[in-house]
């Protein structure tokens, strides 16, 4: 445990060398959270649900669950299984769980946030209690967010991590063919989405829009969407929202487990696998899993046509272990990303004609025939991050986090065009590479409830260094130090919840560049230090209706390529230059949830307005840039005053026995209050609805059911004048269905799942999809997944 | 309980460690054996007396800024003439002066240079050599251009990278390297 406080001491130690303005206010606002600690109270605002069954996964209806210290609070599971109880008090406690038939079910509980708790009962005597203890990650909890779970996290096995995401409500995906997506959280993404990969900062060159996430998603088997401005509890650039990557708890027990997952893909003939072993090495031994996973894909289709150079590669791998004693646990953790990803070859464009030409061909130029095969273009990366961390229990029921982590992420990417040289090692060279390494290191205080207080204080820094090579000049080299003090409060009576929380950040970045005459070095300091506050209320208004409310702020300083791009941007063939003297980004959040649930209906809705000032995107000059490689438009990085409001939600409802109707909307409006006109690249409305067939068993198959959905996304019509290359495609609908089951073979669990997405194969193309100018979308596409567990 | 310590002691020294060095302050230079390409030169030479040579250059010495030096891109031809006319890609930031042509000439199967002369200008241009693909397909390194009466107008040249699809007469094809335009006199 010293030895983090001593990473985090030599952290400020860096930051003290650089500049003795951030730390003493980080130590002010460290005494004052201090201070405000004192006085703590319990919450009784939180959730513990989950679901009960038998041996065979059968799900146990009527089956009684209680919290042991607080009888009143119970609940009788549905015919799912599931149960749901509310005003749970934080801190430690058991759940109790009992039917009929079947011997109880005792679980341990530190209820720190919404908790999930599943019980597998026994018939026999002699019973063993599954736990899964899951702390929600979520930290702010006045602010919307959605997860991925359950039978939704398995049915979106295979996929990246964008194209998982996309389907809950107010989230999009941003593409660059059928093998390159990004998560879109209310409208935006990339530098203004923090991905939390187990807790820890994911550090990419995360600036491009062809920059896919460096993630396994088979890593986490929770992924929950923060949707607003989070930045006090996460950090600077959570304009948009944050990602909350994380994996099971390590196994309580020393027996052996584990699963292996088996995806087939039809379009693109995918392949894809991933394994898990886990155990213990004993009763109070170290706990441990290892994990990995492969994929392989080639050419994707569209109705029409085999999209050349567009097939994946990627090779995982990650290792995990904890220790535990009364008081502390540690536990070690290291991931390994790697990948290969074909640009798709009609994309290609040296300057503005070509790119035109392509944008006009109404198919590919050159057919093509299925292979695994990836040429130039394609991008390479790794990404390692290597992590420490340790949980301290006190007395008192507070306890405190330390995070160390380690993050090594190169991109490389190929061009097809080869640069003019007889040398052949310069032939087989990338023509641009990143390397950014990232350490990073958080201390937080989690103190106990008390009296209707709870909450948490913590600081955290970071330091990355980017090195940058290439055949061409694309950004600059840079040192960061950066730096964070936050607080959050929390305090329940009643039927209302108040949460308020600041943060004061600190960014120093140093830039270092070569005269490209001269070739002389030389660097430019740059720094940035803003607070941040959020202040939220939940109501529950009635049993089953709760209103939450949120006002968050958020800043962004302008990413390296903002302030120094200069040159050609191969991949839309455009001229950009940055500006040395952009500022930091400014966010309001505003936001309000609703979620109403009966036995029978669920529904959450979410409406916000987000107001940026400052924001950074590119505009377009009046005058184009004449190279000797043809005629460039030029583009200038500015900033404006923006405004992105929005509403979304969900609802199901059971409409007879075995029969579930969902729907889910998402709408995005962006405009520019500066230049009056809409902003260029927000997601049109999407529209999704669908039915659900479910029994309880059927023969040998347990849970079995059959779904089919509807996709509608409308064509974008509100888009800013002579912004864009080509006219936004019209909007498109699209059928998907599945069915599945689960079953046990020689007490095995598997679960399989069969999907046709695209059913009707028809061909479409996505306005936030870059590749759309040149091609449609996939088209006709069966999946088949399954999972066994030992 | 030691032994874990101590794994973790090390651990956190070795990533304390790594952070303190500073691969950025190295900032990369270009690379010596890449070549860009500078400068675009058409030497013409009459058919009919091989005294009479013109040229003309397309040239931008920092080729990343958008500003070419354009004071020698003006050809000077005769009317009703016809000029031989070789075409050359050269890299004059170095010393001695790189020539890219004989990397296109290496890689002939893969270029394609198309010449587009302005309407009302009376020029015709024809590709004369050819590349090692089976059958033989256009390059146009070389060239034979048939003046007719006098007008004054342009030439646009462009140099496409076809790593798939060549099929020696379609421009469209692949991506552009250099696309650059001359001033041409016929008189």
């Amino acid at each position: 445990m010293l030895l983090f406080v001593v990473a985090i001491l030599r952290y400020s130690y860096l930051f003290i060398t650089t500049n003795v303005k951030f730390f003493s206010a980080a130590m002010l606002c460290g005494i004052a959270c201090v201070v405000s600690m004192h006085g703590t109270a319990q919450v009784c605002t939180y959730v513990i649900s989950g679901s009960v069954t038998d041996e065979q996964n059968h799900p146990i209806i009527g089956a009684v669950v209680l919290v042991e210290d607080a009888p009143a609070l119970g609940s009788v599971t549905d015919t799912g299984g599931h149960f749901h109880i509310s005003e749970a008090c934080s801190g430690h406690t058991y759940v109790l769980c009992r039917a009929d038939g079947f011997t109880t079910g005792r679980a341990h509980l530190h209820v720190t946030g919404n908790s999930t708790v599943h019980f597998t009962l026994h018939t026999n005597q002699l019973a063993e209690v599954v736990i899964n203890d899951v702390r929600t990650p979520q930290e702010l909890h006045t602010l919307s967010a959605t997860s991925l779970k359950g039978l939704e996290r398995f049915q979106a096995m295979g996929k990246s991590l964008g194209d998982a995401l996309k389907d809950l409500p107010g989230l999009n995906a941003i593409q660059t063919g059928p093998n390159i997506s990004k998560p879109v959280i209310h409208g935006l993404h990339s530098n203004r989405v923090l991905l939390m990969n187990n807790g820890v900062r994911q550090e990419g060159q995360q600036w491009g829009s062809e920059h896919a996430p460096e993630i396994d998603p088979f890593v986490a088997n929770r992924i929950t969407v923060v949707k607003g401005a989070a930045s006090v509890r996460y950090g600077a650039d959570a304009i948009g929202g944050v990602v909350l990557l994380d994996p099971d708890p390590l196994p309580a027990t020393k027996q052996v487990s584990g699963g292996v997952s088996l995806i087939g893909q039809s379009n693109g003939r995918m392949g894809n696998a991933a394994a898990t072993v886990q155990g213990k090495t004993g009763d109070k031994g170290i706990a441990w899993r290892v994990q990995g996973s492969t994929k392989k894909a080639g050419n994707f289709s569209t109705p029409n046509y085999l999209m050349k150079n567009t097939g994946v590669e990627e090779l995982n791998m990650s290792a995990h272990a904890g220790y535990k004693r009364k008081r502390w646990e540690a536990e070690a953790y290291f991931s390994r990303f790697q990948s290969k990803n074909g640009i798709f070859e009609g994309a290609h464009a040296g300057n503005i004609t070509d790119l035109l030409a392509a944008i006009g061909r109404s198919r590919p130029l050159t057919e093509s025939v299925f292979s695994y095969d990836i040429a130039r273009s394609y991008q390479a990366t790794v990404h390692n991050l290597a992590k420490l961390s340790g949980i301290y229990h006190f007395a008192n029921e507070g306890h405190l986090e330390a995070i160390a982590a380690r993050q090594a992420d190169l991109r490389e990417e190929y061009d097809v065009s080869l640069p003019y040289t007889k040398d052949p090692t310069l032939l087989s060279k990338p023509q641009v590479s990143f390397q950014l390494i990232t350490h990073s290191a958080e201390l937080m205080y989690v103190q106990p409830s008390h009296n209707g207080f709870s909450g948490n204080v913590g600081i955290a820094g970071n330091t990355q260094g980017n090195v940058f090579r290439g055949i061409r000049y694309l950004i600059p080299n840079f040192r960061t130090y950066s730096g964070g003090a936050f607080v959050i409060e929390r305090y329940q009576r009643g039927k209302f919840t108040y949460e308020a929380g600041a943060r004061y950040d600190y960014r120093w970045q140093r830039v270092y560049q070569r005269n490209p005459n001269t070739l002389a070095t030389y660097n430019t300091t740059l720094t940035f230090a803003n607070p941040t506050a959020t202040a939220g209320v939940i109501w529950k208004a009635a049993k089953r209706l709760s209103v939450s409310a949120n006002v968050g702020s958020a800043w962004r300083a302008p990413s390296v390529n903002e302030l120094y791009i200069h040159g050609v941007h191969f991949s839309d063939a455009s001229y950009q230059d940055g500006d040395s003297t952009l500022k930091a980004e400014r966010a309001w959040n505003m936001a309000a949830t609703l979620h109403y649930h009966t036995a029978r209906l669920r529904t959450t809705v979410d409406v916000y307005r987000n107001q940026i000032g400052n924001f950074i995107y590119e505009t377009p000059q009046s005058q184009p840039v004449t190279l000797l490689s043809g005629t460039f438009p030029a583009f200038q990085f500015t900033q404006h005053h923006v405004t992105i409001s929005g509403v979304d939600g969900s609802l199901q409802y059971d409409v007879v026995k075995h029969v579930t109707l969902q729907s889910r909307a998402t709408i995005v409006r962006g405009y520019n209050n500066t230049t009056q006109q809409w902003l260029i690249y927000m997601p049109a409305d999407r529209y999704e609805n669908g039915v659900v067939f479910n029994l309880h068993q059927l023969g040998k198959l347990n849970e079995p059911y059959l779904s089919v959905e509807n996709v509608t996304t409308l064509r974008q019509t509100r888009v800013p004048q002579n912004l864009d290359y080509a006219a936004p495609p019209a909007g498109y609908s699209i059928f998907n269905a599945s069915i599945g089951f689960s079953m046990h073979v020689r007490k095995k669990k598997v679960q399989a799942d069969i999907t046709a997405a695209n059913i009707t194969n028809v061909a479409y193309r996505d306005y936030l999809d870059k590749m759309r100018y040149y091609t449609d979308n996939i088209g006709l596409n069966f999946i088949v997944k399954t999972r066994i567990n030992f | 309980m030691n032994k874990s310590f101590a794994i973790i002691a090390i651990s956190s020294f070795s990533l304390l460690w790594s952070a303190c060095h500073k691969p950025e302050e190295n900032v990369d230079i270009p690379d010596p054996d890449n070549e860009v390409i500078t400068t675009v030169k058409l030497t013409a030479v009459n058919a009919a007396d091989a005294t009479d040579v013109v040229s003309a250059q397309w040239k931008d010495l920092t080729p990343n800024d958008g500003n070419p030096d354009l004071s020698a891109a003006t050809l000077t031809m005769k009317k009703n003439a016809v000029y031989n006319v070789t075409l050359q890609f050269l890299d004059e930031t170095k010393t001695p002066v790189g020539n890219i042509t004989e990397e296109i000439t290496d890689r002939a199967n893969y270029h394609l240079i198309c010449y587009a002369p302005s309407s009302g200008l009376g020029l015709t241009v024809q590709r004369t050599d050819k590349d090692n693909n089976t059958p033989q397909m256009e390059l146009g390194l070389a060239a034979k251009f048939t003046t007719t009466a006098a007008a004054d107008g342009s030439l646009q040249v462009a140099l496409h990278h076809q790593p798939s699809g060549k099929n020696g007469t379609d421009c469209a094809i692949g991506t552009t390297d250099a696309d650059v335009t001359f001033t041409v006199k016929v008189q």
